[in-house]
């Protein structure tokens, strides 16, 4: 399998080496300035080698003594309750949906899924306002009176975090797609065998939906994750409930304070290179160890979508 | 009892006979199952995507600060703001980076995708590496790359003490921010067209480049003729859904520009951000993720309409 080593495969590698070298070097420089203090930071600015392995900012970050402004653990599990509830269920709403689409026939179903499709072409500002909207005016929550006005409704509560997006119209149309690629022949054995319809989606379409499945779960799972703009919008004023990409990013402003060096001085660029390698590392390793399904899952969507 | 009745019950086993209302869910079974299972879906759709899409509509038409008091109707006013300074700006800078972005990121990543698809080693590894920058957080690694650009504490000016050359103020340059923006939106979208290209690359078959080969095809000539034909849809969906994408860059102009210097870097979705949660002028905000949704679906509908000429429908 060995290819001749020609000028032009040679050309190819330099040029894939480099590359994915200047994609992978603000991570890099991120990763490693994470562990230097401000002195070793600046002695090097090519690229930030630390003398002496300096674990001071990432203490910071995991200690609790710096009190309720600092809590990471708790927006870690924020995040992961919102990335679990948020792939379960439009997960689950796009496996059957995506069923009820192609494997039964009945009238209106076609202009149904044209209504769902709409949405598709609208970017996503236009709903950022009116969802916020019916968040704070939600009748009868958080103060509010039964037509919504007074209170605050579900801004700053944990509601506002899971109520919107449960229905992703994306992953309906995918699995729609990815159900026409499937033989009838599997369902059509179920049924003689007498399952009914959750049997039959659990025990024959839920093993072959995998590929595209997981796809979903990566995209989900890193989209949640990094949720940062609607959390900031519906719950800055509760750290309770932050997650992970918003108390990071508060955490910038007070973690000057925490490690004692005055604000205002200089900016502490190490600090805020610890705070994103803790929040990109959980995604590079899931996607590390996911990464053949996932491709799996984006050759099939390729060569059929 | 019918006589039907009778004979259904010498050909089946032995149960009472079906209830008219049995035999119509029977009869009506799938229509029965598909609404049991769309109507809620269609329902939360509904509540959170049609009625947002009509209420930001109305609001659009309104002065509201959505917390002090009520809707009160202004009409076309909030548009006619669009009409004034800074906002053509932003509407041309949205439009600027959305499309050099595209078209810069696409290229790239169908570039990447023809040289992953030689047998090269480590091809995962390489994918793997072009494919992490989208993985990670817009908001905080914005906040990384700031410390390059950053005036007196950056990277960059730090290089250029080192090599004693003076300091560039990068934040005040409309060209470098503007530049650098787009630098990094680019880095941030490279992967996932990469991944797409190259698994549509991969799904092209072999015999059709060395049938070709035999018939005097040249490299490039394979490239114009076989390979980007094929992959014509998957470059459509990269282009659309891209499109979609780089219009609405949002936490790298917050976090490493704030729009500016002067509103140059300022898009429409910072904007009407600031618009809504900071001057708290709703009606002026909707109006603006209207004329956004508009301008998009212009360029949506123009983009697939140029692509698909000639295409079949898929």
């Amino acid at each position: 399998m060995r290819k001749r080593l020609t000028i032009g495969r040679v050309l190819v590698y330099i040029a894939l080496i480099s590359g994915s070298f200047i994609m992978a070097f603000p991570l890099i420089y991120s990763l490693f300035g994470s562990f230097t203090d401000l002195e070793d930071f600046y002695a090097n600015p090519w690229l930030p080698i630390p003398h002496k392995l300096y674990l001071e900012n990432y203490r910071v970050m995991f200690n609790p003594a710096f009190g309720a402004r600092i809590q990471l653990g708790q927006w870690i599990f924020n995040t992961v309750i919102r990335c679990a509830w948020y792939i379960v269920i439009p997960g689950a709403v796009a496996v059957l949906a995506g069923y009820a689409l192609t494997r039964l026939k009945f009238r209106g179903r076609d202009l149904a899924f044209t209504y769902l499709l709409s949405s598709l072409m609208v970017p996503g500002i236009v709903f950022l306002i009116p969802t916020y909207v019916m968040m704070a005016r939600f009748p009868g929550a958080g103060g509010n009176s039964w037509w919504g006005q007074g209170g605050h409704g579900f801004v700053n509560q944990w509601p506002a975090l899971l109520i919107p997006g449960l229905v992703n119209v994306f992953y309906i149309f995918m699995l729609r797609q990815t159900y026409y690629t499937i033989p009838l022949d599997f369902e059509e054995a179920a049924r003689v065998d007498g399952a009914n319809t959750l049997q039959v989606l659990w025990t024959v379409y839920l093993p072959m939906l995998k590929p595209v499945l997981t796809v979903l779960v990566i995209f989900q799972f890193v989209a949640i994750w990094n949720d940062f703009q609607w959390p900031l919008i519906v719950s800055s004023g509760n750290p309770e409930i932050w997650t992970l990409a918003l108390g990071i990013q508060r955490m910038l402003f007070v973690g000057a304070q925490a490690k004692g060096i005055p604000q205002g001085t200089v900016q502490d660029y190490p600090f805020s290179f610890a705070l994103a390698t803790v929040a990109i590392l959980p995604l590079v390793i899931l996607f590390l160890r996911l990464q053949r399904y996932f491709v799996e899952g984006v050759q099939g969507f390729a060569l059929r979508g | 009892m019918s006589s039907s009745t009778n004979e259904m019950a010498i050909s089946m086993p032995k149960t009472a006979a079906p209830s008219r209302w049995t035999r119509w869910r029977f009869r009506h079974r799938q229509a029965i199952e598909g609404w049991l299972i769309l109507t809620p879906i269609l329902l939360y759709y509904s509540i959170f995507f049609l009625f947002p899409i009509v209420a930001n509509l109305y609001v659009s038409f309104t002065s509201w600060t959505g917390v002090y008091d009520s809707p009160r109707w202004v009409g076309l006013a909030n548009y006619r703001v669009y009409l004034n300074p800074p906002y053509p700006l932003i509407l041309f800078n949205t439009t600027l980076f959305a499309v050099v972005i595209l078209v810069f990121q696409t290229g790239l990543a169908f570039f990447i995708a023809l040289l992953l698809n030689e047998k090269v080693f480590g091809r995962g590894l390489y994918r793997a590496l072009f494919y992490i920058p989208t993985l990670t957080s817009a908001a905080i690694m914005a906040q990384v790359f700031f410390a390059f650009v950053s005036p007196f504490d950056g990277i960059f000016n730090a290089i250029l003490k080192e090599l004693d050359r003076p300091i560039v103020v990068w934040t005040i340059s409309t060209f470098w921010m503007r530049s650098f923006i787009i630098l990094y939106s680019i880095w941030r979208g490279l992967g996932g067209p990469v991944v797409l290209f190259l698994a549509a690359l991969q799904g092209i078959h072999r015999e059709i480049y060395e049938a070709a080969m035999v018939d005097g095809a040249r490299g490039r000539d394979m490239l114009l003729y076989i390979t980007l034909p094929l992959l014509r849809p998957m470059v459509i969906f990269v282009l659309v859904t891209g499109m979609v994408g780089s219009f609405q860059i949002f936490e790298s102009v917050l976090l490493i520009s704030n729009g500016g210097p002067s509103n140059t870097t300022n898009v429409m979705l910072l904007q009407i951000y600031n618009d809504a949660f900071v001057n708290t002028r709703l009606g002026l905000a909707a109006a603006g993720a209207m004329i956004t949704g508009i301008v998009l679906l212009a360029f949506s509908i123009t983009n697939m309409r140029l692509l698909s000429r000639g295409q079949a429908s898929s």
